[in-house]
């Protein structure tokens, strides 16, 4: 490749990254028209001139060793994570270059459709959006109906989901009609039943840069092509979801069905929901739910909490099982009835399936629906209703009869949610957004006495001569960038708000697969599960700490100093601890599962 | 069922349809005074109330917009038990809808209450370039079966308020005298709740 120096121009995007040499980038460029995932060569990033020094190793991993629970670091090489997937590789070392499309050495790639996944995060990208306000714009739905497998443009998508009968029928593709697909579901099916015939069973199977990834479930089958890099693990429990959302939406006794008849046509009976497919499918990309299987909370005071949950018990015991608040796909405060408990993942999937469709916005709902975790056989009966544009109550009963029971309780919620102003904090909170790495207190054992919101110490931060740490350029002390913090008794994570340089969809949705690779390889039951790991590339430094209590993950600038990063993973901690009371749920029934 | 006092009737109204025929839309141009072109599925079933004033009473509709999806099909019952009225409604534009709406009278007249008032209601009336539902043919169908019928737009609002308050009329009269109380408690609830799943 030539060492083209109009190249450069094409890193544009918002990282505090001075190096612009064009050598640097051709060979960004260079890994990216490989077909096949790479090493990193270690030398890769030697021409940038902020790098003198050799002990900056991109693909270094560390041992980080663990004592009396706090970090430390060990001075030793290595353990094996050969088996992860090089960042370097397209797709995800991609965003960096950002519209690179002109540049010759992208050649290889400039072919590639921009599928929508890309068209729309360019768009959004260039707003800046810092929030999680994507998840409104994002409009739910199909898209490319009018594609199918003999286009161009269908075989080009990055990421494909179809769901089909054992007999091979389509039942949803999420691109594509899907009665267009019916001869590509055939094949499918054939693939599956082949192997299916010869005593085994197809998991996966590897083509080129592609994945095609197979969940057998009865009846149904679901499949995933892939290109995007993830790992089989993550691609499998997205399979998982999707199947979880259709048992939701029919229960399992649709299998019945097709034990009458095996060609049995399911399409419509799933007629109306493929804003709800794809939502899911869009939800893989920037919810960290989905492959932590842990739901998180809308920041309150503990008192705040405490009022709405109050309420919710009060409800749960006239005969309601699960009592719901929820703001957007953040949970206020939930109750269950005695001995009930919610699964996570049953709530990512309810709550989509309620954000995803308009109709329950307009009214008072009241429509069956399945929990596949809490009982894939059954319906309940969920009362839904918004109480504002963000924030909704969901009444889940055995009972068909219960709607004008529901819509009591629900007056009676609303009500002393109104008095006791639990409303209009919720409206702050998501004003004020969650934790935020600028504002990990310095030295949180000196803080003394309760702080107004999640232990900001607004005087200080206002004041210049407020003490900090040297920073590298953006994020929190050390080149904090971003964490999540998931306590397993709870089941819940926290997770900071998005801050430079995460500026773009697009590099949230990169940091979200890089934590959902390290979710991957911590638990990877070959080669693990491992307590730490910690990984340098060229995009971040990326922390990782298991413990029996809690996962923490955490992203840095690529430069940070490795002692300094785990100091500051042991304060993100120990101030995750102090703020407990207001980002967690406490004392919800424990979920034992 | 309906239910009086001093002159104040709380009926429960209950939309039954096909997919697509344009239930919310006509419930929402009652109710909210609105029209979007792209109405979302309806998801199970969604509850509104509204009241309208009849002469010297006024009726209170507590109305149950159903979802037309297959999948919704065996609930149905759910909602119309104990329904006073019923508007069935189908797109004058597809002949298939109003099939659907035929097979929705039967099973109202074999299962429903026997004195609700069921209305016809041939929706997208403002659709006269694609009509494939004669008018007159349905007339007939209509007298045939007990039902009062309208052609409806709920886009450009033409007998929707009037649909409504032709069922509001038409109610006392079937006001059952023998049971000033009200509400009629679901005597056989066990037969409805053991087909609950999709496709039993």
């Amino acid at each position: 490749m030539s060492s083209d120096s109009s190249s450069s121009s094409s890193v544009s995007d918002g990282f505090a990254d001075p190096n612009s040499d064009p050598k640097l980038i051709d060979e960004q460029f260079d890994s990216l028209t490989l077909n096949e995932p790479v090493q990193l060569e270690p030398n890769r990033r030697e021409n940038g001139n902020e790098i003198a020094d050799g002990s900056l190793n991109p693909e270094r991993s560390n041992i980080v060793a663990e004592d009396d629970g706090r970090l430390r670091v060990e001075d030793q090489e290595i353990f094996g994570e050969e088996e992860l997937p090089s960042p370097s590789s397209s797709g995800y070392a991609g965003g960096r270059g950002s519209s690179s499309a002109t540049s010759p050495s992208r050649m290889g790639e400039a072919s590639e459709i921009n599928d929508d996944e890309i068209q729309e995060l360019r768009n959004d990208g260039s707003l800046g959006v810092i929030s999680d306000s994507h998840a409104s714009s994002w409009v739910p739905g199909k898209r490319h109906v009018d594609e199918d497998d003999a286009s161009i443009s269908w075989r080009k998508r990055k990421k494909h989901f179809f769901i089909l009968s054992n007999s091979g029928k389509p039942i949803y593709s999420r691109y594509g009609d899907e009665h267009k697909l019916a001869g590509f579901s055939a094949t499918l099916q054939a693939i599956i039943s082949y192997v299916e015939n010869g005593g085994d069973r197809v998991k996966l199977v590897k083509a080129g840069k592609h994945q095609v990834v197979f969940l057998v479930k009865g009846p149904i089958y679901l499949v995933c092509i892939s290109c995007t890099e993830e790992p089989f693990e993550s691609l499998k429990g997205q399979l998982e979801l999707i199947y979880g959302q259709l048992i939701l939406i029919l229960t399992k006794s649709i299998n019945r069905c097709f034990e009458k008849n095996p060609k049995f046509d399911m399409t419509p009976l799933l007629g109306g929901t493929d804003a709800v497919f794809s939502s899911l499918i869009h939800l893989f990309s920037w919810n960290p739910s989905t492959f932590l299987h842990a739901y998180t909370c809308l920041p309150l005071a503990y008192a705040t909490r405490q009022a709405a949950g109050a309420i919710l018990q009060d409800v749960a015991d006239s005969g309601v099982l699960f009592a719901i608040l929820m703001c957007k796909h953040k949970v206020i405060s939930l109750v269950g009835a005695q001995k009930a408990s919610l699964h996570p993942d049953d709530m990512l999937l309810l709550s989509n399936f309620v954000l995803s469709s308009e109709s329950f916005r307009t009214s008072e709902s009241f429509s069956p629906i399945c929990l596949p975790r809490y009982n894939p056989m059954a319906f309940l009966y969920a009362y839904v209703h918004f109480l504002d544009v963000n924030t909704y109550v969901m009444l889940l009963t055995t009972s068909s009869d219960a709607f004008y029971h529901l819509k009591e309780c629900r007056i009676r919620i609303e009500t002393v949610l109104l008095k006791s102003n639990v409303l209009s904090e919720v409206q702050r909170s998501m004003i004020d957004g969650g934790m935020r790495v600028e504002d990990l207190p310095v030295d949180p054992l000196s803080r003394s006495g309760p702080s107004p919101h999640l232990g900001k110490q607004s005087l200080a931060s206002d004041s210049p001569e407020r003490p900090r740490e040297p920073c590298i350029g953006l994020g929190g002390p050390a080149g904090l960038w971003h964490f999540i913090y998931r306590s397993i008794y709870l089941d819940q994570y926290v997770s900071s708000e998005f801050s430079p340089p995460f500026n773009s969809l697009r590099q949230q949705k990169r940091l979200y697969r890089a934590y959902q690779r390290l979710y991957a390889s911590m638990h990877d039951k070959g080669i693990g599960p491992h307590k730490t790991q910690f990984r340098r590339d060229a995009n971040y430094v990326l922390l990782c700490w298991v413990t029996p209590d809690f996962e923490f993950y955490a992203a840095f600038d690529p430069l940070a100093d490795k002692a300094l990063a785990i100091k500051t993973c042991n304060r993100v901690c120990e101030w995750v601890k102090d703020v407990e009371n207001e980002i967690f749920l406490q004392g919800a029934s424990p979920f034992s599962w | 069922m309906a239910t009086t006092g001093n002159k104040n009737i709380n009926a429960k109204l209950v939309l039954l349809g096909d997919v697509g025929a344009g239930k919310s839309s006509l419930v929402l141009r009652f109710v909210k005074g609105q029209f979007v072109e792209f109405q979302e599925s309806t998801i199970g079933a969604a509850f509104f109330s509204q009241t309208v004033a009849i002469n010297d009473a006024t009726v209170k509709f507590e109305i149950w917009d159903t979802a037309g999806q297959e999948r919704y099909h065996s609930l149905a019952p759910m909602y119309y038990r104990g329904a006073a009225a019923a508007i069935i409604v189908y797109d004058i534009t597809n002949q298939a809808s109003f099939e659907r709406a035929k097979k929705w009278v039967q099973e109202l007249q074999s299962q429903g209450n026997p004195n609700m008032v069921t209305a016809l209601a041939g929706n997208k009336a403002d659709l006269l370039d694609e009509r494939k539902v004669v008018s007159e043919a349905t007339s007939t169908y209509a007298q045939e079966n007990g039902l009062f019928f309208m052609e409806t737009s709920a886009k450009t609002a033409s007998n929707v308020n009037d649909i409504f308050y032709e069922i509001a009329k038409r109610l006392p009269r079937v006001q059952p005298a023998q049971n000033p109380a009200g509400m009629v408690l679901t005597d056989r609830p066990a037969e409805r709740t053991a087909s609950a799943s999709c496709c039993s």
